[in-house]
């Protein structure tokens, strides 16, 4: 095996149980306030940390730039490309400017249909899946790229990068076999670890990881933290492959309005702690909540 | 099966699509011995056309009124409405229709000139008035012989008045007559005149048509015997007020229509019993069954199986007939050969015999003349021509035909005059007697499907009380119910038609129609055998490919034009009205109207397409109204569900065009009667419009 | 079969501003059978019209004809008139009908009454579905016969994302997750091991990737050729 590009290469790759967090970029260029966010909370906490990248299809600043910013500021990025924006060329040309300004994890997605976000009347493009994107990925590696010359021979990279290639997968899909048949197409176009959706049933958690065995590549469960019951109900509505249990609600809902974040941290940290011993790691998505992260690496028994 | 796919082409020939009718004929129609375009007119009884109806009627059938009482009905035995529950009441409805519109409520077709040759009908029945009519109409000078005081043949000196009231008879033959033929009454021809003197007086043609005047008789000892009585000359006698000698137990020999007459005749004379026997079986028994039934009902009894053989007389007076078992009356090939048992003989009791075994011709009206008969007694006869074996000289109906009914007796007279007609006009007999083919039987599938509807019932009067007089035994339909029942005809043949070239095979057809007939491979086809005429097919075809044969889908926005430009200046309501369980009057206009509205009335507003509903509204309407039954109530099955969402689908249209979607409205009112529907589009016209 | 549906009358209307005598031509064909621009729709159009511009006091003139098909130069020579002899031709064909009637007849404006849509299979009495998207390369033997392009919102190639919500795709409960119908589909067949080929980004050219499509049959083009010489 190669030698690692990331400390979450390495991490993992060392065996240790890692922890990312994830910002998300304003819909604006006042990126400021969470970049300082992840310096106050995340730096030093977590292994890597997510930059989410026009998530749910609602404009915002880009991911390379929160990336790079990360950078600037010594916290290592996780850079999330989803395959809906960008045609072939303007991702493997981001791939290359990512690597260019010190960026190593990918998180290689699809994303949200354009229907969900706030410019449903734009044109999805979708030339790649994500398979497609790691494929697109391994090429860059390996020196060239997914076109031709004009005599029809395969072109050549004028310096090539190398990347931690990372996929998501949705362990709680009410039909799970189609996610574990795309998740091994992911691995064996070269993804080299998983972040999870959302799951809150570790006994689901832990069928999935069995069936999952055969895939070898560490998976970091998901954990979004939930800010009220109301969230809970939405995401059990309307977010597919997620279920939150009754009973998290039943403690959501009676939580103390000034004590919503502590309960919030207790679960989230709870379930980190009941799932540890499944997978390699836990992704937390605290959707600005991420003075939280702390408490919950801590009540999770993961101070590193 | 199915002839040709119909073309566009096809369809621009035609003058009207009713002409398709004309390739395949209803069963009634085929069946009808004049061929009375049976749905025709019941159509028109059904929507209160009552001139139309009889119009229709007598453009085939002169005896009208006669068949509406006596006639054998075979359109009845052939119609399909058999295999979906009673057939229709033809002849019930023709009844009303044509005592309804007697007398001068039948159009009198004169032709406008009647200068061609003279030509003399010997014989004033049913196919000798019947030749004359339609020579007169060709502009022929017919003269009719008839040796009675009356015109009319067996109708009028035989047939019993309870069966047959002699005015009825007279609408018939005073409408005939109006056309310009000349009745000789009293005058006998080889009495008063030979058939050569006819010829020297200067009629270019005879026609002979004297039918069967006689009774047959029975050699038998005993059969001499004054109260032996001829049948036909027993029931003249009793037509024309003339004494008849009967006893108080009555035997009638013979099992046929006339051995019925007889008996119900003796019947109400007064002879408390009255007995018929005759050599069939009950099964085999000839005269039709409803005459059957009604005697039995008047305590008439039947003595099958039995064959006279002598009529034992006692001190001048008969006190019995001695009868033989009959073994068997046909041979294999059906043919009268009667075998008896001579071993097993009763006595009959009786004190009056009538004779009815059968008519024979009277061939005195051969006497001076230069015809004479054949071999075997009858007058030569050529059936393709109609001719005797002297060529000015014809012969149509019972002379010399197999023994037959009045509508027989029309058609024979009819095709003679067209024979006539050809032989003075110096061209050769050719008489195409081709018919159409007939529409099959319709298939279970469809028949449980339509909706049923009992037959009305005929009113008649009590056996106990209808015996004792020669009133009518039964009574004519009210106009409610001869339009009910004229409406329980299914309109064989008068359905939807494909036109091929336009037919895009979209399918709509097939999923719409509700008795599942359309079939689509390359393209939508429709068994006109089996079509019912709803009509929603062709209100719904996106391809305008689809025509009715019975009526025009086109039409209806012209005649929506021409109901509201009636109507006063100012808020005009175009109302289509479901006409099927709407009265006649209704259907006539001769109801209480609605201010401002004008009331289209349909047999189905299942037909309705949204161009229809749109129309009016380009033709002076402010509202259009559609008066449909309710769900289940309509006339075929599952179409309230289909119009309805027709409307919805015009108001929407009208709503984007501005004029607002309440413009439009369905009221399921149609079967709740006249003063509810006069309320519903009262109500409606208060509905606020933009 | 391509699927197409009637314009929102205002938005005909509008196009229609500037002439005064228009003729409605139907096509007897894919709009007859969606039930959007037969010969029936066509009076119906042509009646609305003309109550619509009685409501607004507008001049206009409406007259219809349909022909059996817009996309073949012949059938045209059926028209009962002269399409130029009017102000504006309102085509109720698919838009190929549109663009092909205006070809053939370059006087008079050819303005569209319905939006074409998709191709599509009439799933249920009234209801017609997308099945096809036309991408000139067809991958249905490797999808049990379902087409991922048409079918799955995102035109994905390798099986569901993660969007999948009780068998529905994410962005509407009324739309099945084509990939998951391919996976169901592949799995009562027996060749699930279709769905874990992975497949390299589709080449996007047939599908207008490459720009204006056009199919030739060579031999007939040289055959006409020929004939005219």
């Amino acid at each position: 095996m190669t030698e690692a590009v990331s400390n979450l290469q390495k991490a993992l790759a060392a065996g240790r149980f890692v922890v990312t967090g994830e910002i998300g970029p304003p819909k604006g260029t006042n990126i400021g306030p969470v970049i300082h966010e992840a310096e106050h909370y995340l730096k030093g906490r977590v292994v890597a940390v997510n930059v989410t990248d026009i998530q749910t299809a609602v404009m915002r600043a880009g991911s390379l730039v929160g990336c790079k910013l990360l950078v600037d500021h010594g916290i290592e990025p996780v850079f999330q490309m989803v395959t809906r924006d960008r045609n072939r060329l303007a991702l493997q040309s981001d791939l290359l400017s990512a690597w260019i300004l010190g960026i190593r994890n990918v998180l290689a997605l699809t994303g949200d249909h354009v229907a969900m976000g706030d410019h449903p009347e734009a044109k999805p493009v979708y030339d790649l899946d994500s398979v497609g994107l790691l494929m697109a990925m391994g090429k860059l590696e390996s020196g060239t790229d997914l076109g031709h010359d004009f005599k029809g021979n395969p072109n050549r990279l004028d310096g090539a990068p190398t990347f931690f290639k990372g996929c998501c997968v949705t362990p709680c899909a009410e039909e799970v076999e189609p996610q574990i048949i795309k998740l091994e197409k992911k691995a064996a176009a070269g993804a080299q670890f998983v972040q999870t959706q959302a799951v809150y049933d570790p006994a689901t958690f832990e069928k999935f990881m069995q069936r999952i065995g055969h895939i070898k590549i560490p998976v970091l469960v998901g954990i979004v933290v939930l800010k009220s019951a109301g969230m809970a109900k939405y995401m059990n509505r309307s977010v597919p492959g997620v279920q939150v249990p009754e009973a998290i609600i039943k403690e959501l809902t009676a939580a103390p309005k000034d004590g919503l974040k502590k309960v919030s941290a207790e679960i989230a940290a709870r379930l980190v702690r009941e799932m540890k011993p499944m997978c390699q790691g836990a992704h937390l998505m605290t959707l600005g909540w991420d003075d939280l992260v702390p408490d919950i690496i801590a009540q999770a028994g993961l101070a590193s | 099966m199915r002839d040709a796919d119909l073309t566009s082409k096809d369809v621009a020939r035609l003058a009207a699509t009713t002409d398709l009718m004309e390739r395949e004929w209803a069963p009634c129609r085929y069946g009808c011995p004049v061929h009375a375009d049976v749905r025709g007119y019941l159509e028109a009884i059904a929507e209160g056309r009552w001139r139309e109806a009889i119009d229709i009627i007598r453009d085939r059938l002169p005896f009208a009124s006669v068949c509406g009482r006596i006639c054998h009905h075979p359109c009845e035995a052939n119609c399909r409405r058999t295999d979906v529950d009673q057939p229709v009441a033809i002849r019930e409805v023709k009844r009303f229709v044509a005592e309804l519109q007697a007398p001068g409520g039948s159009t009198v077709r004169k032709a406008a000139v009647q200068d061609k040759a003279r030509v003399a009908i010997v014989g004033a029945g049913p196919s000798g008035l019947s030749a004359a009519l339609e020579l007169a109409k060709r502009g022929y000078r017919p003269t009719v012989f008839e040796k009675f005081p009356v015109a009319g043949g067996i109708p009028a000196t035989a047939i019993p008045k309870y069966r047959l009231p002699r005015d009825v008879l007279r609408i018939d033959t005073d409408w005939i007559l109006a056309h310009g033929v000349e009745l000789r009454t009293g005058v006998e021809i080889g009495k008063d005149k030979s058939l050569d003197d006819l010829r020297q007086e200067g009629f270019a043609a005879i026609i002979l048509a004297t039918g069967l005047s006689t009774s047959r008789l029975l050699p038998m000892p005993g059969a001499d015997h004054p109260r032996v009585l001829p049948a036909l000359r027993f029931l003249t006698d009793v037509v024309f007020g003339r004494k008849v000698d009967i006893g108080q137990d009555v035997l009638v020999i013979g099992g046929g229509n006339v051995a019925v007459d007889a008996a119900r005749t003796a019947l109400r004379l007064g002879a408390p019993r009255v007995r018929m026997m005759f050599l069939e079986s009950l099964d085999e028994m000839p005269a039709y069954k409803w005459e059957q039934d009604e005697a039995l009902e008047e305590g008439i009894t039947f003595t099958p199986r039995r064959g006279p053989t002598e009529v034992l007389v006692t001190g001048g007076r008969i006190v019995g007939v001695k009868a033989r078992a009959v073994t068997r009356v046909f041979d294999e090939n059906k043919r009268f050969d009667p075998r008896y048992d001579d071993a097993d003989v009763i006595t009959m009791d009786c004190d009056t015999v009538i004779l009815a075994i059968g008519q024979a011709a009277d061939m005195g009206f051969l006497r001076g003349g230069s015809l004479k008969t054949d071999a075997r007694g009858r007058v030569p006869w050529t059936p393709a021509t109609q001719q005797t074996n002297l060529p000015w000289v014809f012969a149509a109906g019972e002379i010399v035909t197999p023994p037959g009914s009045v509508v027989e007796a029309c058609a024979s007279g009819r095709r003679v005059a067209e024979a006539v007609d050809l032989f003075l006009s110096g061209r050769e007999i050719g008489l195409d007697d081709t018919l159409p083919p007939h529409i099959d039987k319709i298939t279970a599938g469809v028949g449980e499907k339509v909706v049923k509807a009992p037959r009305e019932a005929v009113a008649a009067e009590p056996p106990e009380q209808r015996k004792t007089s020669f009133t009518p035994v039964d009574r004519n339909l009210t106009a409610e119910a001869a339009a009910r029942e004229a409406r329980r005809c299914m309109s064989c043949g008068a359905g939807a038609e494909v036109i091929v070239d336009k037919c895009a095979a979209c399918l709509t057809c097939l999923r719409v129609c509700p008795f599942e007939i359309p079939k689509v491979t390359d393209v939508a086809r429709i068994d006109s055998v089996l079509c019912q005429s709803c009509g929603i097919c062709i209100a719904e075809c996106p391809a305008n490919a689809i025509i009715a044969r019975g009526w025009n889908p086109k039409s209806l926005p012209a005649r929506a034009g021409a109901t509201l430009a009636a109507l006063p200046a100012g808020g005009k309501t175009l109302a289509y009205m479901g006409g099927y369980r709407a009265t006649p009057a209704d259907w006539r206009g001769e109801r209480k109207a609605v201010p401002g509205v004008a009331e289209v009335y349909l047999p189905s507003v299942a037909r309705l397409s949204v161009m229809d509903l749109l129309a009016p509204f380009e033709r002076g309407a402010e509202r259009v109204l559609v008066v449909a039954c309710p769900d289940g109530a309509d006339r075929y099955p599952r179409t309230a569900q289909r119009l309805r969402r027709r409307v919805e689908q015009a108001r929407q249209l009208l709503a984007e065009a501005g004029l607002g979607a309440d413009r439009l409205q369905l009221l399921q009112v149609a079967d709740q009667g006249r003063p509810a529907i006069r309320e519903a589009l009262a109500a409606a016209q208060q509905v606020a419009i933009s | 079969m391509i699927v197409a549906e009637r314009k929102p009358l205002d938005q005909i209307l509008q196009a229609l501003a500037p002439f005064r005598r228009i003729l409605v031509l139907g096509c007897g064909s894919c709009v007859t059978v969606c039930l959007a621009g037969g010969e029936k729709q066509a009076d119906e159009l042509a009646a609305q019209l003309r109550l619509a511009a009685r409501q607004k006091g507008l001049d206009l003139t409406v007259e219809v004809d349909c022909i059996t098909r817009q996309c073949d130069r012949e059938f045209a020579r059926n028209l009962k008139a002269d399409p130029s002899t009017y102000d504006a031709v309102l085509s109720i064909a698919c838009g190929v009908g549109v663009g092909f009637m205006s070809e053939l007849f370059p006087q008079v404006p050819v303005l569209p009454g319905l939006n074409t849509t998709f191709y599509g299979a009439n799933v249920a009495s009234g209801v017609w579905a997308e099945y096809c998207h036309g991408c000139g390369d067809c991958v249905l033997a490797w999808t049990g016969g379902i087409c991922p392009i048409a079918r799955c919102s995102k035109s994905l190639i390798n099986g569901t994302c993660g969007g999948t919500n009780k068998d529905k795709c994410e962005v509407s409960k009324d739309m099945d997750c084509g990939w998951l119908l391919i996976y169901n589909r592949l799995k009562t067949l027996g060749r699930l091991d279709e769905l874990k080929k992975l497949r390299a980004p589709r080449d996007w050219r047939k599908d207008r990737g490459a720009g204006v499509r056009r199919l030739t049959h060579q031999e007939l083009v040289k055959l006409e050729e020929e004939a005219k010489a």
